[in-house]
């Protein structure tokens, strides 16, 4: 026996009469020519324009129909000839708990019903206390509502002020004059927002790629807007930026922006907004999910590439997939040509019967025009690399100091050479580490196989002694080996590294 | 006992303190209520006010009238706030003074009613399912303990409850001491009848408040009109109607009042055998507010009507007062705005600024955040108190409004720089490479790439021990302040040996 309360209230009157917008019949909107701005960070801007009568002098108007979610600290109200009072957001909600509390010391009515006989009994009682249990005085007795778990129904004389079907905002204004005319009323909600989402058609024969853009946008806000202006905007409004905490895994997909570009898109753009308005008024329906066209590119210049990310020292007990990257740029020669707001990238690949096939996908952080990109699509199948670490050996200071000389070219082209005279350890290692990189595609492939983990600490001075092919020096943790693996073959790269303790 | 009862006035049963002698003189609520509201001290700056659980409090003064008869009294105090913490309560006008005073707090529901009825003589009505007949016995109460009732009737002992038949407890009265809601109290003697004009004040839990900004950003970036709402919010049971109405910024030193909402006891009765507790009656409808707490919280918008009211500040010792100007009303559960200053034409700039230290090393590009900067002082528009709040920014011109930045300052005084942190801008990226190391000294390059086709001022905290370099640094806290023009559509490099901090 739960929920034991049987209230009937008698709303034969709004709780306060002053209200002056009119409720509207459900199928109608009381939302007048509305433009929505979606911000990508689950924020939008709505502005209402609206015609209302108002009285000259003082008076308070309520407006129905704005998102359920309004945050009420933001709204603004403008009009010709009104002087803003006070704003108030009232959200005391009328339930049967909030309706017994406010009735303590008034009187009510019980309507009680006989279990065998159903014969009804009417009597006025006096709401003592609504603690735990609502205690009630009838006539010269003391009792607790629905304490033996009869049916007894509670009539409530009248329903207080201050309670609302559900949260209330109203403004009060000051007007010049009486009559009507247009206001507008802008505010903030949450739960709308967009992200973009691009599908990708990669040619690997033609190393191109075609890339649509598709802006998604959805409402969650529990109101519909009706024939709105639309517009989103790609950018951070502020104060909602997830932490930054880099969780880090072997082999991670590593940073999709390679270079960030500095070129200018075309789009309109404010402050350091992108604008991606909608083309004609649309409307946005509670729980609905919209899709429009942004974005359109045809074959744009794309090259598959391995990469595979070793840590320091690390031995493999199987071979392990390389990460599959597709390499492009958002540049305007040679590229998308376009700023990319964040989303998710889709790559597609055509089958042996030429339909396209889903091959991967990788989120994009919003990127500027010109920059290059590279998408970690997944890991290849065909493609592995299984480093080994051969030997870890106690190598002399002698060892250490024949790896330690450097030579000083002049500008007049002599030249000097040495040892650096003071030694930061007493103890020094050298690692070989050999990489079997495997290829299992009937075409050649070039891995970028990346040795990180140089600067284990910054005294390390870790230093490659000997390769069996050129690396390129990336930074003082990182060294890549852009090695070339025939069709169906395998290739040994080896190295020894030297470094103190 | 019955005589004195029958004679009680019509709220008298109410009374909490049984000496039949005294006279219960009850106010029912304040004639006039000035209302202050202090803000939450523990709330961190900008975040936005939790209209569920507000953590400030409010000084609440209010003129009532009483009636005394000659001879001692108790005047007990109804309607005040329901978060009042009684022992902060001054009372000044009776014309004989007080002799105590009294916060009573013993609730009245079924489980105290059953207690204090302890080897007490009640009835048990019992009512037949099959019949509807209705049998009433008188019984005393022998156990009310642990939630289960032993009763004592003419047939011997029996237990509440354990019958299966519909059956309650109808009670002759209530217990002394019991209160419907926690009450005020004073207890004074008066030599001769009197009318006093008193003035109850007490501070109260469940208030707070702060200010919102609204920034409308001028199109060539330079100048900014500045309006502030202040929004206050009561999370109270009781409304204060046409109450004068003030919000004090500044940091009044208050211990954490330990305060919890009056909590009656919970009935559970427990019988033998079945295992189950039988409930009376459980207060289910949990009444859940209109509040929105998660996601950005932003505050009010650009273009702002004139306003009809604003607030007026004062300086009350070393706090900022801020007054309005006329009775409003502090409605219970609700949010209230009303214009708290207007400022045109404040010089600003907008800059943009990295945090930069080793956790960056090696990770993508990363957004810059922007930064809006002025002086609070006249020479830049402003030069007068701001009390901490949110900042909401719209770029002007634009055919509809556009949110260029939410962010929040905390207090400043007169003179102070003022900096508002905005989100991150989507086109102005950093990088950082650790070149070399050495000796525990790195080498790195930071990279800032513009994607603006005009040029933009940056700033980059670097947050490095022993920062050598070419460029000129200022100290900035622990950190080095670099500043740069980033050229259109264009990079800046700084090249920097540092030691990791």
């Amino acid at each position: 026996m739960r929920a034991l309360l049987l209230v009937t209230t008698l709303l034969a009157a709004p709780a306060s009469g002053q209200i002056s917008a009119e409720i509207p019949p459900p199928t109608q909107s009381a939302q007048g020519d509305l433009a929505v701005t979606i911000y990508n960070n689950n924020l939008a801007l709505v502005q209402d324009r609206r015609e209302l009568a108002l009285p000259a002098g003082r008076s308070r108007q309520e407006f129905p129909d704005v998102s359920a979610q309004i945050r009420s600290e933001t709204v603004t109200l403008t009009g010709q000839g009104i002087g803003i009072v006070e704003q108030n957001f009232d959200f005391d909600l009328l339930s049967p708990q909030a309706l017994m509390e406010k009735a303590v010391g008034e009187t009510i009515t019980l309507v009680r019903t006989n279990p065998a006989t159903g014969a009804e009994t009417r009597e006025r009682a006096r709401v003592l206390a609504a603690n735990g249990g609502v205690v009630l005085q009838i006539g010269e007795r003391i009792e607790v509502l629905r304490d033996d778990g009869l049916p007894v129904r509670v009539i409530f004389d009248r329903v207080p002020e201050n309670l609302r079907a559900r949260p209330t905002l109203s403004v009060t204004v000051e007007s010049d004059r009486a009559g009507r005319r247009p206001l507008t009323l802008t505010y903030l909600t949450p739960s709308m927002s967009w992200q973009a989402d691009y599908v990708a058609l990669f040619d690997e024969a033609a190393n191109r790629m075609d890339v649509q853009g598709w802006i998604t946008l959805t409402n969650n806000t529990g109101t519909s807007f009706r024939n709105a202006s639309t517009m989103l905007v790609a950018g951070s409004v502020g104060q909602d930026q997830p932490e930054r905490y880099p969780i880090y895994r072997r082999n991670q997909p590593p940073p999709q922006i390679r270079q960030a570009g500095t070129q200018s898109s075309a789009r309109e753009r404010i402050g350091d907004f992108y604008l991606y308005p909608l083309p004609e008024r649309t409307t946005i329906a509670n729980q609905q999910t919209k899709q429009v066209s942004f974005l359109d590119v045809r074959t744009t210049p794309t090259t598959r590439g391995y990469e595979y990310r070793n840590a320091w020292l690390h031995s493999a007990d199987r071979p392990e997939s390389a990460n599959s990257v597709l390499r492009f740029s958002s540049a305007r020669e040679h590229g998308l040509g376009d700023a990319l707001p964040a989303g998710t990238v889709r790559v597609y690949q055509r089958d042996a019967r030429g339909n396209p096939q889903f091959v991967g996908e990788s989120p994009i952080p919003h990127t500027p025009m010109g920059s290059q990109i590279a998408l970690t699509t997944g890991a290849a199948f065909d493609v592995k690399v299984q480093p080994t670490l051969v030997r870890r050996e106690r190598i002399t200071v002698d060892q250490w100091r024949a790896s330690d000389r450097f030579r000083i070219i002049h500008r007049d082209g002599t030249q000097t050479s040495g040892e650096r005279e003071r030694l930061v350890s007493t103890e020094f290692w050298q690692a070989r580490m050999r990489y079997r990189l495997t290829n299992a595609r009937p075409q050649l492939v070039t891995v970028d196989l990346f040795q990180a983990g140089l600067d284990q600490s910054s005294w390390s001075d870790t230093r490659i002694v000997e390769e069996s092919q050129p690396s390129e020096h990336l930074s003082a943790d990182q060294v890549v080996w852009h090695v070339t693996v025939p069709a169906n073959g395998s290739v040994d790269l080896e190295a020894v590294f030297q470094t103190p303790y | 006992m019955r005589s004195a009862r029958a004679t009680a006035a019509a709220l008298a049963w109410l009374a909490a303190v049984p000496a039949a002698a005294q006279n219960v003189i009850t106010s029912a609520g304040p004639e006039t209520a000035a209302v202050t509201v202090y803000r939450d001290p523990d709330r961190e700056t900008g975040r936005m006010l939790n209209l569920g659980w507000l953590g400030g409090y409010a000084l609440i003064s209010e003129t009532r009238t009483v009636a005394l008869p000659a001879g001692e009294s108790m005047v007990r105090f109804e309607g005040v706030a329901s978060g009042a913490f009684a022992e902060t309560a001054i009372v000044t006008g009776f014309p004989e003074g007080i002799v105590e005073r009294n916060r009573d707090a013993d609730l009245l529901s079924a489980a105290t009613l059953l207690d204090r009825s302890l080897a007490r003589r009640v009835r048990l009505r019992r009512t037949s399912p099959a019949t509807g007949e209705v049998r009433e016995q008188e019984a005393v109460i022998r156990s009310g303990a642990g939630g289960a009732v032993v009763l004592q009737t003419a047939e011997g002992f029996e237990a509440l409850r354990c019958t299966g038949l519909p059956e309650t407890l109808v009670y002759d009265g209530v217990p002394a001491g019991l209160t419907a809601r926690p009450t005020l109290s004073v207890r004074l003697r008066s030599s001769a009848p009197a009318t006093a004009r008193i003035t109850l004040s007490y501070l109260a839990a469940g208030f707070d408040w702060q200010a919102n900004y609204v920034g409308t950003l001028s199109p060539d970036g330079r100048r900014l009109d500045l309006f502030a709402w202040l929004t206050l919010a009561s999370m109270d049971d009781t409304s204060f109607p046409d109450a004068s109405t003030q919000a004090v910024a500044g940091q009044p030193h208050r211990e954490r009042p330990e305060w919890q909402p009056p909590r009656p006891a919970e009935l559970r009765l427990r019988c033998w055998g079945q295992g189950r507790g039988e409930e009376l009656y459980d207060g289910e409808a949990i009444v859940v507010t209109g509040t929105r707490i998660h996601g950005p919280n932003l505050a009010a918008l650009q273009a702002q009507a004139p306003a009809a009211m604003e607030a007026q500040q004062e300086d009350l010792g070393d706090l900022k007062l801020y007054r309005i100007p006329e009775p409003v009303t502090v409605a219970s559960h609700s949010q209230k705005q009303v214009a708290l200053l207007h400022r045109e034409g404040v010089r600003v700039r907008q800059v943009y600024r990295a945090d930069i230290d080793r956790d960056r090393i090696g990770e993508d590009p990363a957004p810059a955040r922007r930064m809006l900067l002025t002086r609070n002082r006249s020479a830049e528009g402003l030069g007068l108190p701001l009390p901490a709040g949110r900042v909401v920014m719209f770029g002007a011109g634009a055919a509809r409004p556009v949110m260029l930045g939410a962010g929040a300052i905390a207090d400043h005084a007169v003179g102070e720089d003022v900096e508002v942190q905005f989100g991150d801008a989507i086109g102005v990226m950093t990088s950082l490479r650790r070149i070399s190391t050495k000796e525990g000294r790195g080498t790195y390059e930071l990279v800032v790439s513009n994607d603006h086709s005009r040029r933009i001022e940056f700033e980059a905290m670097l947050h490095f021990g022993d920062i050598r370099t070419r460029a000129r640094l200022a100290p900035r806290g622990d950190a080095r302040l670099w500043r740069v023009t980033v050229p259109a559509n264009g990079r800046a490099v700084l090249r920097f040996g540092g030691a990791e901090n």
